[in-house]
Protein backbone atom coordinates (compact mmCIF):
# COMPACT_ATOMS: atom_id res chain seq x y z
CA UNK A 1 0.00 0.00 0.00
CA UNK A 2 1.54 3.27 -1.00
CA UNK A 3 1.36 6.27 0.91
CA UNK A 4 -1.55 8.15 -0.99
CA UNK A 5 -3.47 5.03 -0.68
CA UNK A 6 -3.51 5.16 3.13
CA UNK A 7 -4.34 8.66 2.92
CA UNK A 8 -7.09 8.18 0.92
CA UNK A 9 -8.33 5.50 3.48
CA UNK A 10 -8.29 7.82 5.84
CA UNK A 11 -9.90 10.68 4.22
CA UNK A 12 -12.41 8.44 4.18
CA UNK A 13 -12.63 7.37 7.09
CA UNK A 14 -12.29 11.08 8.34
CA UNK A 15 -15.55 12.03 6.43
CA UNK A 16 -17.51 9.42 7.55
CA UNK A 17 -16.87 10.05 11.04
CA UNK A 18 -17.62 13.92 10.37
CA UNK A 19 -21.10 12.60 8.93
CA UNK A 20 -21.67 10.75 11.48
CA UNK A 21 -21.01 13.13 14.20
CA UNK A 22 -23.29 15.92 12.55
CA UNK A 23 -26.09 13.66 12.60
CA UNK A 24 -25.36 12.70 16.13
CA UNK A 25 -25.69 16.05 16.85
CA UNK A 26 -29.35 16.77 15.59
CA UNK A 27 -29.80 13.41 17.11
CA UNK A 28 -29.25 15.29 20.44
CA UNK A 29 -30.95 18.11 19.79
CA UNK A 30 -34.30 15.68 18.89
CA UNK A 31 -34.35 17.32 15.24
CA UNK A 32 -34.37 13.89 13.03
CA UNK A 33 -36.25 11.40 12.12
CA UNK A 34 -35.36 8.12 14.06
CA UNK A 35 -35.75 5.78 11.27
CA UNK A 36 -33.51 8.20 9.31
CA UNK A 37 -30.78 8.21 11.57
CA UNK A 38 -30.68 4.21 12.56
CA UNK A 39 -30.49 4.19 8.30
CA UNK A 40 -28.05 6.64 8.05
CA UNK A 41 -25.82 5.11 10.88
CA UNK A 42 -25.68 1.54 9.59
CA UNK A 43 -24.88 2.64 5.71
CA UNK A 44 -22.02 5.00 7.09
CA UNK A 45 -21.28 2.02 9.68
CA UNK A 46 -21.17 -0.28 6.17
CA UNK A 47 -18.59 1.78 4.92
CA UNK A 48 -16.10 1.68 7.62
CA UNK A 49 -16.07 -1.88 7.81
CA UNK A 50 -15.28 -2.17 4.23
CA UNK A 51 -12.72 0.32 4.45
CA UNK A 52 -11.35 -1.19 7.38
CA UNK A 53 -11.27 -4.49 5.64
CA UNK A 54 -9.88 -2.90 2.51
CA UNK A 55 -7.17 -1.44 4.95
CA UNK A 56 -6.62 -5.18 6.61
CA UNK A 57 -6.13 -6.74 3.46
CA UNK A 58 -3.79 -4.59 1.64
CA UNK A 59 0.22 -5.15 2.06
CA UNK A 60 2.63 -2.19 3.74
CA UNK A 61 5.69 -1.84 5.13
CA UNK A 62 7.64 0.31 8.00
CA UNK A 63 5.80 3.76 8.07
CA UNK A 64 2.96 2.80 6.11
CA UNK A 65 2.41 -0.37 8.08
CA UNK A 66 2.19 0.97 11.52
CA UNK A 67 -0.27 4.12 10.44
CA UNK A 68 -2.54 1.33 8.53
CA UNK A 69 -2.40 -0.78 12.03
CA UNK A 70 -3.99 2.23 13.64
CA UNK A 71 -6.32 2.73 10.78
CA UNK A 72 -8.03 -0.44 11.07
CA UNK A 73 -8.16 0.50 15.12
CA UNK A 74 -9.37 3.69 14.26
CA UNK A 75 -12.15 2.28 12.04
CA UNK A 76 -13.52 -0.26 14.38
CA UNK A 77 -13.22 2.77 17.25
CA UNK A 78 -15.98 4.86 14.25
CA UNK A 79 -17.76 1.66 13.50
CA UNK A 80 -18.78 1.17 17.29
CA UNK A 81 -19.72 4.97 17.50
CA UNK A 82 -22.20 4.97 14.56
CA UNK A 83 -23.53 1.75 16.38
CA UNK A 84 -24.73 3.73 19.10
CA UNK A 85 -26.71 6.23 17.10
CA UNK A 86 -27.87 3.48 15.23
CA UNK A 87 -28.90 1.27 18.43
CA UNK A 88 -30.91 4.12 20.48
CA UNK A 89 -31.60 6.61 16.85
CA UNK A 90 -34.08 8.55 19.67
CA UNK A 91 -31.94 8.70 22.23
CA UNK A 92 -30.32 12.28 23.03
CA UNK A 93 -27.67 11.60 25.33
CA UNK A 94 -26.20 8.74 22.95
CA UNK A 95 -26.51 11.30 20.36
CA UNK A 96 -24.62 13.42 22.60
CA UNK A 97 -22.39 10.75 23.47
CA UNK A 98 -21.73 9.52 20.05
CA UNK A 99 -21.60 12.66 18.46
CA UNK A 100 -18.72 13.99 20.80
CA UNK A 101 -16.71 10.43 20.15
CA UNK A 102 -17.08 10.85 16.39
CA UNK A 103 -15.63 14.51 16.64
CA UNK A 104 -12.47 13.08 18.70
CA UNK A 105 -12.18 10.19 16.30
CA UNK A 106 -12.23 12.60 13.16
CA UNK A 107 -9.82 14.71 14.61
CA UNK A 108 -7.43 11.56 14.77
CA UNK A 109 -8.07 10.58 11.81
CA UNK A 110 -6.74 13.96 10.26
CA UNK A 111 -3.80 13.48 12.67
CA UNK A 112 -3.03 10.27 11.70
CA UNK A 113 -2.87 11.24 7.69
CA UNK A 114 -0.94 14.42 8.49
CA UNK A 115 2.27 13.96 6.29
CA UNK A 116 1.27 11.11 4.27
CA UNK B 1 -50.31 32.93 -17.79
CA UNK B 2 -50.92 30.00 -19.15
CA UNK B 3 -47.93 29.71 -21.12
CA UNK B 4 -46.05 29.57 -17.92
CA UNK B 5 -47.78 26.86 -16.18
CA UNK B 6 -47.31 24.81 -18.81
CA UNK B 7 -43.75 23.93 -18.05
CA UNK B 8 -44.36 20.71 -16.55
CA UNK B 9 -42.40 19.20 -19.19
CA UNK B 10 -39.45 21.21 -19.12
CA UNK B 11 -39.61 20.65 -15.15
CA UNK B 12 -39.79 16.97 -14.80
CA UNK B 13 -36.91 16.88 -18.41
CA UNK B 14 -34.96 18.88 -16.49
CA UNK B 15 -35.18 17.90 -12.37
CA UNK B 16 -34.70 14.32 -13.70
CA UNK B 17 -30.98 15.53 -15.44
CA UNK B 18 -30.04 17.98 -13.03
CA UNK B 19 -30.95 16.71 -9.67
CA UNK B 20 -31.21 12.80 -9.86
CA UNK B 21 -30.11 10.45 -8.08
CA UNK B 22 -26.49 10.76 -8.63
CA UNK B 23 -26.30 14.82 -9.24
CA UNK B 24 -28.04 14.79 -5.89
CA UNK B 25 -24.41 13.48 -4.62
CA UNK B 26 -22.47 14.42 -7.29
CA UNK B 27 -23.94 18.56 -6.92
CA UNK B 28 -22.91 18.14 -2.83
CA UNK B 29 -19.32 16.35 -3.72
CA UNK B 30 -18.70 19.12 -5.74
CA UNK B 31 -19.53 21.94 -2.90
CA UNK B 32 -17.62 19.43 -0.19
CA UNK B 33 -14.45 19.12 -2.34
CA UNK B 34 -14.52 22.85 -4.61
CA UNK B 35 -17.18 24.84 -2.79
CA UNK B 36 -18.15 28.13 -4.91
CA UNK B 37 -15.43 27.98 -7.62
CA UNK B 38 -17.04 25.37 -9.26
CA UNK B 39 -20.43 27.06 -9.11
CA UNK B 40 -19.95 28.48 -12.72
CA UNK B 41 -20.05 25.13 -14.47
CA UNK B 42 -23.82 24.67 -13.26
CA UNK B 43 -25.20 28.04 -15.77
CA UNK B 44 -22.59 26.78 -18.60
CA UNK B 45 -24.49 23.17 -18.50
CA UNK B 46 -28.02 24.65 -18.13
CA UNK B 47 -27.77 27.73 -21.52
CA UNK B 48 -26.59 24.40 -23.18
CA UNK B 49 -29.42 22.42 -22.55
CA UNK B 50 -31.83 25.28 -23.05
CA UNK B 51 -30.18 26.04 -26.30
CA UNK B 52 -30.87 22.37 -27.58
CA UNK B 53 -34.55 21.62 -26.06
CA UNK B 54 -35.81 24.56 -27.09
CA UNK B 55 -34.33 23.90 -30.76
CA UNK B 56 -35.72 19.99 -30.42
CA UNK B 57 -39.17 21.17 -29.24
CA UNK B 58 -39.07 23.49 -32.44
CA UNK B 59 -38.32 21.03 -34.71
CA UNK B 60 -41.25 18.96 -33.03
CA UNK B 61 -43.54 21.80 -33.33
CA UNK B 62 -42.65 22.01 -36.79
CA UNK B 63 -41.72 19.19 -38.49
CA UNK B 64 -43.25 16.51 -35.40
CA UNK B 65 -40.03 14.60 -35.78
CA UNK B 66 -38.87 14.13 -32.22
CA UNK B 67 -34.76 13.06 -31.40
CA UNK B 68 -34.48 9.77 -32.41
CA UNK B 69 -36.16 9.98 -35.53
CA UNK B 70 -33.57 12.77 -36.72
CA UNK B 71 -30.84 10.64 -35.58
CA UNK B 72 -31.99 8.12 -37.69
CA UNK B 73 -32.61 9.61 -40.94
CA UNK B 74 -29.53 11.66 -40.29
CA UNK B 75 -27.17 9.38 -39.40
CA UNK B 76 -27.65 5.95 -41.57
CA UNK B 77 -28.48 2.19 -40.20
CA UNK B 78 -24.96 1.55 -38.78
CA UNK B 79 -24.44 5.05 -36.77
CA UNK B 80 -27.91 5.43 -35.50
CA UNK B 81 -27.77 1.61 -34.59
CA UNK B 82 -24.60 2.53 -31.84
CA UNK B 83 -25.99 5.50 -31.03
CA UNK B 84 -29.00 3.61 -29.73
CA UNK B 85 -27.29 1.16 -28.49
CA UNK B 86 -24.52 3.33 -26.35
CA UNK B 87 -27.84 5.49 -25.62
CA UNK B 88 -29.82 2.02 -24.67
CA UNK B 89 -26.87 1.00 -22.36
CA UNK B 90 -26.28 4.16 -20.33
CA UNK B 91 -30.17 5.31 -19.98
CA UNK B 92 -30.85 1.61 -18.41
CA UNK B 93 -27.58 1.72 -15.83
CA UNK B 94 -29.11 5.56 -15.07
CA UNK B 95 -32.54 4.00 -14.80
CA UNK B 96 -30.95 1.04 -12.56
CA UNK B 97 -29.41 3.64 -10.34
CA UNK B 98 -32.61 5.98 -9.87
CA UNK B 99 -34.63 2.61 -8.74
CA UNK B 100 -31.87 1.67 -6.46
CA UNK B 101 -31.57 5.52 -5.17
CA UNK B 102 -35.77 5.65 -4.75
CA UNK B 103 -35.11 2.20 -2.53
CA UNK B 104 -32.40 3.98 0.02
CA UNK B 105 -35.17 7.70 -0.23
CA UNK B 106 -37.96 5.23 1.10
CA UNK B 107 -36.01 3.27 3.73
CA UNK B 108 -35.00 6.56 5.42
CA UNK B 109 -38.74 6.83 6.28
CA UNK B 110 -39.41 3.49 7.12
CA UNK B 111 -36.50 1.37 7.76
CA UNK B 112 -37.11 -2.56 6.31
CA UNK B 113 -34.76 -3.05 3.93
CA UNK B 114 -33.24 -1.02 0.63
CA UNK B 115 -34.06 -3.95 -1.63
CA UNK B 116 -37.98 -4.59 -0.55
CA UNK B 117 -38.39 -0.59 -1.11
CA UNK B 118 -36.44 -0.99 -4.71
CA UNK B 119 -39.48 -3.46 -5.25
CA UNK B 120 -42.06 -1.17 -3.73
CA UNK B 121 -40.44 1.65 -6.33
CA UNK B 122 -40.36 0.07 -9.21
CA UNK B 123 -44.19 -1.21 -8.18
CA UNK B 124 -45.48 2.02 -7.73
CA UNK B 125 -43.70 3.30 -11.27
CA UNK B 126 -45.54 1.10 -13.60
CA UNK B 127 -48.07 1.44 -11.79
CA UNK B 128 -47.71 5.40 -12.48
CA UNK B 129 -46.98 5.05 -15.87
CA UNK B 130 -49.58 2.46 -16.85
CA UNK B 131 -53.14 4.44 -14.69
CA UNK B 132 -51.75 8.22 -15.53
CA UNK B 133 -51.98 10.25 -18.43
CA UNK B 134 -48.64 11.54 -19.47
CA UNK B 135 -49.78 14.88 -18.51
CA UNK B 136 -50.37 13.69 -15.07
CA UNK B 137 -47.09 11.64 -14.80
CA UNK B 138 -45.32 15.54 -15.70
CA UNK B 139 -47.06 17.58 -13.41
CA UNK B 140 -47.14 15.38 -9.80
CA UNK B 141 -43.58 14.41 -10.12
CA UNK B 142 -42.24 17.48 -12.17
CA UNK B 143 -44.24 20.08 -9.22
CA UNK B 144 -43.94 17.78 -6.26
CA UNK B 145 -40.25 17.94 -6.92
CA UNK B 146 -39.73 21.39 -6.83
CA UNK B 147 -40.11 20.78 -2.98
CA UNK B 148 -36.29 20.73 -3.05
CA UNK B 149 -36.76 24.06 -3.38
CA UNK B 150 -35.95 23.54 0.26
CA UNK B 151 -32.27 23.83 -0.54
CA UNK B 152 -32.96 27.05 -1.71
CA UNK B 153 -34.00 28.37 1.35
CA UNK B 154 -31.07 26.46 3.21
CA UNK B 155 -28.50 28.09 1.01
CA UNK B 156 -29.84 31.67 1.95
CA UNK B 157 -30.58 30.53 5.83
CA UNK B 158 -27.13 29.13 5.91
CA UNK B 159 -25.39 32.79 5.27
CA UNK B 160 -22.81 32.22 2.58
CA UNK B 161 -20.49 34.36 1.63
CA UNK B 162 -22.34 36.11 -1.59
CA UNK B 163 -19.27 37.89 -2.37
CA UNK B 164 -17.43 34.58 -2.49
CA UNK B 165 -20.89 32.93 -4.47
CA UNK B 166 -20.80 35.99 -7.04
CA UNK B 167 -17.04 35.00 -7.68
CA UNK B 168 -18.12 31.31 -8.02
CA UNK B 169 -19.62 32.03 -10.99
CA UNK B 170 -16.74 33.82 -12.68
CA UNK B 171 -14.90 30.64 -14.27
CA UNK B 172 -10.92 30.71 -13.16
CA UNK B 173 -7.60 28.74 -14.29
CA UNK B 174 -7.06 26.10 -11.92
CA UNK B 175 -4.34 23.51 -12.16
CA UNK B 176 -5.94 20.94 -9.80
CA UNK B 177 -7.62 17.68 -11.54
CA UNK B 178 -10.33 17.43 -9.22
CA UNK B 179 -11.54 20.87 -9.95
CA UNK B 180 -12.06 20.34 -13.33
CA UNK B 181 -13.49 16.58 -12.78
CA UNK B 182 -16.21 18.35 -11.38
CA UNK B 183 -16.90 21.40 -13.68
CA UNK B 184 -16.85 18.65 -16.44
CA UNK B 185 -19.06 16.50 -14.49
CA UNK B 186 -21.59 19.68 -13.29
CA UNK B 187 -21.85 20.69 -17.20
CA UNK B 188 -22.21 16.83 -18.62
CA UNK B 189 -25.02 16.09 -15.85
CA UNK B 190 -27.13 19.17 -17.23
CA UNK B 191 -26.73 17.40 -20.60
CA UNK B 192 -27.63 14.35 -20.23
CA UNK B 193 -28.64 12.57 -23.43
CA UNK B 194 -32.00 10.84 -22.07
CA UNK B 195 -32.99 14.59 -21.01
CA UNK B 196 -33.56 15.84 -24.68
CA UNK B 197 -34.43 12.66 -26.00
CA UNK B 198 -37.61 12.20 -23.14
CA UNK B 199 -38.39 16.31 -23.73
CA UNK B 200 -38.46 15.97 -27.93
CA UNK B 201 -40.91 12.91 -27.45
CA UNK B 202 -42.72 14.48 -24.61
CA UNK B 203 -43.48 17.59 -26.60
CA UNK B 204 -44.73 14.70 -29.20
CA UNK B 205 -47.02 13.25 -26.84
CA UNK B 206 -48.31 16.41 -25.86
CA UNK B 207 -49.01 17.00 -29.40
CA UNK B 208 -46.94 20.58 -30.25
CA UNK B 209 -47.46 22.25 -33.37
CA UNK B 210 -46.22 26.19 -34.13
CA UNK B 211 -48.78 27.50 -32.09
CA UNK B 212 -46.56 25.90 -29.16
CA UNK B 213 -43.87 27.54 -29.67
CA UNK B 214 -43.85 29.90 -26.67
CA UNK B 215 -44.99 26.65 -24.24
CA UNK B 216 -41.53 25.60 -25.90
CA UNK B 217 -39.24 28.19 -25.31
CA UNK B 218 -41.10 28.35 -21.75
CA UNK B 219 -40.53 24.91 -21.24
CA UNK B 220 -36.36 25.21 -22.07
CA UNK B 221 -36.19 28.35 -20.78
CA UNK B 222 -38.18 28.23 -17.11
CA UNK B 223 -38.05 23.92 -16.66
CA UNK B 224 -34.10 23.85 -17.31
CA UNK B 225 -33.64 27.51 -15.51
CA UNK B 226 -35.42 25.88 -12.27
CA UNK B 227 -33.20 22.83 -12.45
CA UNK B 228 -30.23 24.40 -12.80
CA UNK B 229 -31.28 26.71 -9.60
CA UNK B 230 -31.84 23.16 -8.02
CA UNK B 231 -28.52 22.18 -8.76
CA UNK B 232 -26.57 25.86 -7.40
CA UNK B 233 -28.49 25.89 -4.16
CA UNK B 234 -27.09 21.85 -3.40
CA UNK B 235 -24.37 23.50 -4.33
CA UNK B 236 -24.14 26.54 -1.82
CA UNK B 237 -25.54 24.61 1.02
CA UNK B 238 -23.22 21.88 0.75
CA UNK B 239 -20.15 24.60 0.57
CA UNK B 240 -21.83 25.84 3.87
CA UNK B 241 -22.43 22.59 5.92
CA UNK B 242 -20.00 19.68 4.57
CA UNK B 243 -17.09 21.68 3.60
CA UNK B 244 -15.59 22.71 7.05
CA UNK B 245 -16.87 19.70 8.20
CA UNK B 246 -14.97 17.67 5.87
CA UNK B 247 -17.65 15.70 4.68
CA UNK B 248 -17.32 13.88 1.14
CA UNK B 249 -20.86 12.37 0.62
CA UNK B 250 -20.96 9.24 -0.36
CA UNK B 251 -25.02 8.71 -0.18
CA UNK B 252 -27.75 10.59 -0.80
CA UNK B 253 -28.44 10.75 2.83
CA UNK B 254 -25.59 12.93 3.39
CA UNK B 255 -27.15 15.23 0.70
CA UNK B 256 -30.41 15.32 2.95
CA UNK B 257 -28.57 16.25 5.94
CA UNK B 258 -27.64 19.47 4.70
CA UNK B 259 -31.42 20.47 4.41
CA UNK B 260 -31.39 19.01 8.08
CA UNK B 261 -28.79 21.71 9.78
CA UNK B 262 -30.50 24.79 9.07
CA UNK B 263 -34.57 23.66 9.29
CA UNK B 264 -34.34 20.56 11.57
CA UNK B 265 -36.90 17.77 10.84
CA UNK B 266 -39.38 19.61 8.09
CA UNK B 267 -36.06 20.23 6.84
CA UNK B 268 -35.21 16.38 6.27
CA UNK B 269 -38.93 15.97 5.36
CA UNK B 270 -38.91 18.24 2.49
CA UNK B 271 -35.79 16.69 1.16
CA UNK B 272 -36.81 13.74 1.34
CA UNK B 273 -40.23 14.62 -0.54
CA UNK B 274 -38.16 16.15 -3.18
CA UNK B 275 -35.97 14.18 -3.40
CA UNK B 276 -38.32 10.73 -3.81
CA UNK B 277 -40.48 12.90 -6.55
CA UNK B 278 -37.31 14.32 -8.86
CA UNK B 279 -35.70 10.80 -8.43
CA UNK B 280 -39.28 8.97 -9.42
CA UNK B 281 -39.42 12.06 -12.31
CA UNK B 282 -35.77 10.40 -13.15
CA UNK B 283 -36.75 7.07 -13.38
CA UNK B 284 -39.77 7.72 -15.72
CA UNK B 285 -37.46 9.81 -17.94
CA UNK B 286 -34.84 7.20 -18.21
CA UNK B 287 -37.81 4.37 -18.86
CA UNK B 288 -39.83 6.60 -21.64
CA UNK B 289 -36.27 7.68 -23.22
CA UNK B 290 -35.03 3.89 -23.44
CA UNK B 291 -38.70 2.62 -24.82
CA UNK B 292 -38.87 5.84 -26.94
CA UNK B 293 -35.72 5.78 -28.93
CA UNK B 294 -35.54 1.68 -29.25
CA UNK B 295 -39.64 2.70 -30.99
CA UNK B 296 -38.42 5.31 -33.27
CA UNK B 297 -35.26 3.26 -33.99
CA UNK B 298 -37.32 0.46 -35.57
CA UNK B 299 -39.64 2.55 -36.74
CA UNK B 300 -42.62 1.23 -33.94
CA UNK B 301 -46.22 2.89 -33.24
CA UNK B 302 -45.02 4.82 -29.84
CA UNK B 303 -46.38 6.89 -27.13
CA UNK B 304 -48.27 7.54 -23.73
CA UNK B 305 -50.87 9.41 -25.87
CA UNK B 306 -52.01 5.82 -27.12
CA UNK B 307 -53.68 3.25 -24.70
CA UNK B 308 -50.24 0.96 -23.71
CA UNK B 309 -52.29 -2.27 -24.84
CA UNK B 310 -52.67 -1.19 -28.25
CA UNK B 311 -48.68 -0.99 -28.77
CA UNK B 312 -47.93 -4.39 -27.66
CA UNK B 313 -44.52 -4.06 -28.77
CA UNK B 314 -43.63 -0.25 -27.06
CA UNK B 315 -45.20 -1.04 -23.75
CA UNK B 316 -43.55 -4.42 -23.74
CA UNK B 317 -40.08 -2.90 -24.67
CA UNK B 318 -40.94 -0.07 -21.51
CA UNK B 319 -41.83 -2.89 -19.28
CA UNK B 320 -38.65 -4.81 -20.02
CA UNK B 321 -36.42 -1.79 -19.69
CA UNK B 322 -37.54 -1.28 -16.09
CA UNK B 323 -37.51 -4.58 -15.35
CA UNK B 324 -33.94 -4.99 -16.21
CA UNK B 325 -33.24 -1.88 -14.45
CA UNK B 326 -35.04 -3.92 -11.38
CA UNK B 327 -32.74 -6.48 -11.90
CA UNK B 328 -28.86 -4.23 -11.89
CA UNK B 329 -30.36 -2.62 -8.66
CA UNK B 330 -31.11 -5.86 -6.82
CA UNK B 331 -27.48 -6.80 -7.13
CA UNK B 332 -26.85 -4.26 -4.45
CA UNK B 333 -24.62 -2.38 -6.69
CA UNK B 334 -24.46 1.35 -5.63
CA UNK B 335 -26.54 3.56 -6.97
CA UNK B 336 -24.66 6.31 -6.65
CA UNK B 337 -21.35 5.05 -7.96
CA UNK B 338 -23.42 3.39 -11.10
CA UNK B 339 -25.18 6.98 -12.01
CA UNK B 340 -21.64 8.78 -12.01
CA UNK B 341 -20.44 6.46 -14.17
CA UNK B 342 -23.18 6.52 -16.22
CA UNK B 343 -22.68 10.27 -16.57
CA UNK B 344 -19.20 10.80 -17.44
CA UNK B 345 -19.14 7.83 -19.98
CA UNK B 346 -22.11 9.33 -21.69
CA UNK B 347 -20.20 12.35 -22.17
CA UNK B 348 -18.32 10.37 -25.63
CA UNK B 349 -21.90 9.98 -26.70
CA UNK B 350 -23.56 13.57 -26.58
CA UNK B 351 -21.85 14.42 -29.75
CA UNK B 352 -23.75 11.62 -31.20
CA UNK B 353 -27.02 12.96 -29.72
CA UNK B 354 -26.72 16.65 -30.21
CA UNK B 355 -25.49 16.71 -33.68
CA UNK B 356 -28.52 15.78 -35.78
CA UNK B 357 -30.50 18.66 -33.71
CA UNK B 358 -28.27 20.82 -34.65
CA UNK B 359 -27.85 19.94 -38.39
CA UNK B 360 -31.92 19.83 -38.92
CA UNK B 361 -32.78 22.76 -36.69
CA UNK B 362 -30.56 24.86 -38.88
CA UNK B 363 -32.15 23.26 -42.60
CA UNK B 364 -34.30 25.35 -44.15
CA UNK B 365 -36.22 22.89 -46.37
CA UNK B 366 -37.12 21.70 -43.09
CA UNK B 367 -37.59 24.55 -40.71
CA UNK B 368 -39.14 26.97 -43.28
CA UNK B 369 -39.13 30.18 -41.39
CA UNK B 370 -38.44 28.76 -37.96
CA UNK B 371 -35.15 27.52 -39.13
CA UNK B 372 -32.27 28.65 -36.13
CA UNK B 373 -31.87 32.51 -35.98
CA UNK B 374 -28.13 33.56 -35.59
CA UNK B 375 -27.96 33.14 -32.09
CA UNK B 376 -29.36 29.97 -31.86
CA UNK B 377 -26.63 28.84 -33.98
CA UNK B 378 -23.89 30.67 -32.95
CA UNK B 379 -24.58 29.64 -29.53
CA UNK B 380 -25.39 25.64 -31.01
CA UNK B 381 -22.03 25.56 -32.64
CA UNK B 382 -20.05 26.84 -29.77
CA UNK B 383 -21.88 24.51 -27.78
CA UNK B 384 -21.23 21.84 -29.71
CA UNK B 385 -17.66 22.19 -29.83
CA UNK B 386 -17.44 22.27 -25.78
CA UNK B 387 -19.37 19.07 -25.69
CA UNK B 388 -16.74 17.50 -28.24
CA UNK B 389 -14.17 18.95 -26.03
CA UNK B 390 -15.79 17.52 -23.23
CA UNK B 391 -15.93 14.44 -24.90
CA UNK B 392 -11.95 14.13 -24.75
CA UNK B 393 -11.35 15.04 -21.36
CA UNK B 394 -13.79 13.44 -19.04
CA UNK B 395 -12.76 9.78 -19.70
CA UNK B 396 -9.68 11.41 -18.40
CA UNK B 397 -10.17 13.23 -15.58
CA UNK B 398 -11.85 10.43 -14.45
CA UNK B 399 -8.90 8.59 -14.58
CA UNK B 400 -6.27 11.10 -13.17
CA UNK B 401 -8.87 12.10 -10.25
CA UNK B 402 -9.98 8.62 -9.04
CA UNK B 403 -13.32 8.86 -10.20
CA UNK B 404 -12.85 12.45 -8.24
CA UNK B 405 -11.87 10.91 -5.11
Amino acid sequence: MRPEELARSIKSLESSAADGALMAREVARDRTKATFARAHARELGEDVDHEAEKLNDADANGEVAARKAAAVELAGAISQALGQIQTAPSSESEGRSAGDALTRLGDRASRLSAGL
Amino acid sequence: MKTLLNIALGVIAAIGGFVDIGDLVFNAQAGSKVGYPALWAVPVGVVGIMVFSEMSGRIVAVARKPNFVLVKERYGPRLSTFTLIASLVLTVLTLAAELGGLGFVLNYFFDVSVGFFVLVAVLAIAAAIYFLPFGGIERIFGYLGLALFVYFAASIKLHPDWGAVGNGFVPEAHGAAIYWYFVVGLIAAALMPYEIYFYSSGAVEEGWDEHDLKVNRANAFLGFGLGGLLAVSILIASTQVLKPAGISPGSVGTTALVAEVPFGELGLLLAFVGILFAVGGATIDTAFSAAYNLAQHQGWKWGKRFRLLDEPRFALSLAGFLLAGFAIAQTGVDPIELTEYAVIFSIPVLPLTYLPILLVGGDREVMGRHVNGPLSRVLGWAYFALICLLALAAPVLFLVTNGGS
